[in-house]
């Protein structure tokens, strides 16, 4: 079970699917090891480890013995399905949600998403 | 058992640096004595009664810093112990070499200068060129004084204030040492210059002053390390 | 080294300091030791480090006795701010005696860390500011590089910048070289993150033996409407809880699964993670 909860893991997991989601690291590539992951954030080696085998089990990342471990080849592909599938309620909804209780037209915010559109 | 080469090089050293200092000092003493006055005898040899208070301290030190660094450096009680008892089996004649060193200096000195080299306190020696007794004196009288501090010191790290208790025992051992040796004892504070009356005259002798330092250096051992055998380290700064 | 605590008691005179501890600590991991003041901790690292003998109770470290035993103890090191292995003229003496008397010592690593903390051969101990002193025993611990490292408040006096530098080589020299780790300190925010595995302990006993993220996800923060919050956590363990109007925030121990999860969120409460500290101040009891 992904431990939500724990803004380390929280941490780690995020910036590694940032990190995939923007290609910065692409399928079949390697990613730094625990222990680096572990001096860059100053936590515990095996609160790394532990962060990483949650990306494996939800199919971010896998591993290769006695290597290290790797992107999968459809990480970014899977990361960027499951995040249009919560985009609406994640990120538009909140937003329609902000612009009423401030007071801004629907209409005004659907004017200026066609204008950064048109660019 | 590991030999406590450096327990004892970081004291040895430390008494050379004294030594060297000390030898200076007896030297600017003579030097104002003879400027303004007359030097009539030995000046080494008042003057090396401290050394006896440098052994107590050396004793002392042992038992309240070194002791707790063997612990805390995962050292056992016993290790700790058996280093301590050779290092004070081996300091205490080397400082008696010093002692007798500064000795053999000033007979040369006066011997130029032409000034007499009489000692005034009592000793197991009749004369500064009887090395031997000399050094055996002073090995004897260090031994004591050293295990003594540590007996004390010991006492003190463990009960705190409780560690007076060991006050009268360090004096008996010393009290002893010095009347089998047939030397003055001379304890310089105030409230305790009553003691110095309290000498004890055996007929001295290097044999009985032997026998006794020797007996009385391992009693002041044995109840040291009765002391430190379970000694827990103290949690609060000394 | 694996330590191995059993209905440990240690007893100053009439005062009871350890009432019965039990544990267990895997070797190979940092382990977090924490509790108030006067909670033990100190009586505790001593025991394990020899330092004292228990007035009842068994200690094993490595499978063995530890008091007086020189197979075990020569491999234990417990860095105090007593200062008991620095407090000794000059920073080169102290290591004279350091490098001679610990067998695993690095000489190399100890002048890295020097040179790191900024610290001088000739530096006299008693001169030096209580951060450099704390820092010198820090150096004399992670130089040991004892099988069984224990660090009891030893960081405490330094400043932020030297505190991080010593997180960071305590890491990485843990990395480089696995060996078990105690690590007992009030500054528990920041180490916590450090620490695979925690023990809290209050008025000599033992209160929580856990892996630290694992304690972490045991407590939540809902907060809320106060009449929602109130529906929600009845029957949960709450540990604390404030109101600002009708917003009610409250702290609750114990896993919450996903189902319970769902109905805060259709509720309209916010679930968020809490500090180690407001843990660690629930399960000793609160002010006192």
């Amino acid at each position: 079970m992904f431990d939500d909860r724990s803004p380390i893991y929280r941490q780690i997991a995020d910036r590694i699917k940032a990190d995939v989601l923007s290609e910065q690291i692409k399928g079949d590539e390697q990613i730094m090891s625990t222990n680096q992951y572990a001096a860059y954030y100053r936590i515990n080696p095996a609160t790394a480890a532990k962060a990483f085998q949650q990306l494996v089990d939800e199919g971010v990342l896998y591993k290769k013995r006695g290597i290290g471990m790797f992107v999968s080849p459809d990480a970014r592909e899977n990361l960027r399905a499951a995040r249009r599938e919560t985009f609406f309620a994640e990120v538009v909804d909140p937003m329609v949600t902000e612009a009423k209780t401030i007071g801004i037209p629907l209409g005004e915010v659907v004017q200026r998403i066609n204008e950064l559109g048109a660019r | 058992m590991k030999f406590p080469t450096r327990l004892l090089a970081a004291n040895m050293v430390f008494a050379i640096l004294l030594w060297v200092g000390f030898l200076l000092l007896v030297g600017a003493i003579t030097a104002g004595i003879a400027v303004f006055g007359q030097v009539s005898g030995s000046v080494w040899d008042p003057a090396s009664q401290l050394a006896r208070f440098y052994a107590l301290f050396t004793g002392v030190a042992l038992a309240r810093e070194y002791l707790p660094m063997y612990i805390a450096h995962g050292q056992t009680r016993r290790q700790f112990g058996a280093q301590a008892a050779v290092t004070i089996t081996l300091f205490a004649p080397f400082l008696s070499v010093l002692i007798t060193l500064g000795y053999l200096l000033e007979n040369v000195l006066h011997g130029v200068a032409g000034w007499p080299q009489g000692i005034s306190r009592d000793h197991l020696f009749g004369s500064t060129s009887e090395i031997g007794l000399i050094f055996a004196e002073y090995a004897i009288e260090f031994l004591v004084w050293t295990v003594a501090g540590a007996l004390m010191g010991a006492g003190f790290y463990r009960w705190e204030g409780g560690g007076v208790v060991t006050i009268p025992v360090g004096i008996a051992m010393v009290l002893v040492s010095s009347g089998a040796l047939g030397t003055d004892l001379r304890i310089p504070f105030l409230f305790l210059t009553m003691l110095n009356r309290l000498r004890l005259d055996l007929q001295e002798s290097l044999p009985l002053g032997l026998a006794v330092g020797l007996g009385t250096f391992a009693v002041g051992l044995a109840l040291a390390w009765a002391i430190i055998r379970d000694v827990p380290l103290r949690n609060r700064p000394r | 080294m694996r330590v191995e605590v059993r209905d440990l008691v240690l007893r100053y005179g009439e005062t009871t300091a350890l009432d019965g501890v039990t544990l267990s600590l895997e070797p190979n991991k940092i382990h977090g030791l924490l509790g108030r003041n006067g909670s033990g901790k100190t009586s505790l690292l001593s025991v394990l480090a020899a330092f004292r003998r228990q007035s009842a109770g068994e200690v094993r470290i490595g499978g063995e006795p530890v008091f007086e035993n020189t197979a075990v103890t020569s491999r234990i090191s417990l860095i105090r701010d007593e200062g008991e292995t620095v407090d000794l003229g000059t920073v080169d003496d102290a290591l004279f005696f350091a490098e001679w008397l610990r067998p695993d010592w690095d000489a190399k690593f100890a002048s890295e860390l020097l040179e790191r903390f900024a610290l001088t051969r000739k530096m006299s101990v008693k001169a030096m500011s209580k951060g450099q002193r704390s820092a010198f025993g820090v150096i004399i611990g992670l130089a040991g590089r004892a099988p069984l490292t224990m660090f009891d408040e030893s960081h405490l006096g330094m400043d932020v910048p030297s505190r991080q530098a010593f997180y960071d080589v305590l890491l990485a020299d843990y990395m480089a070289r696995p060996r078990t780790i105690i690590l007992s300190s009030h500054l528990i925010e920041e180490v916590s993150p450090l620490l695979e595995k925690v023990v809290i302990i209050d008025a000599g006993r033992v209160v929580v033996q856990e892996e630290t993220q694992a304690l972490l996800a045991r407590g939540t923060a809902i907060t809320g409407a106060a009449a929602s919050v109130d529906a929600f956590t009845e029957g949960l363990t709450v540990l604390d809880s404030r109101h600002l109007g009708g917003t009610k925030s409250v702290l609750v121990y114990g896993a919450l699964d996903e189902e319970r999860r769902r109905r805060a969120e259709a509720a309209g409460l916010e679930l968020g993670p809490v500090a180690m500290e407001d843990l660690f101040v629930h399960l000793t009891g609160g002010p006192r």
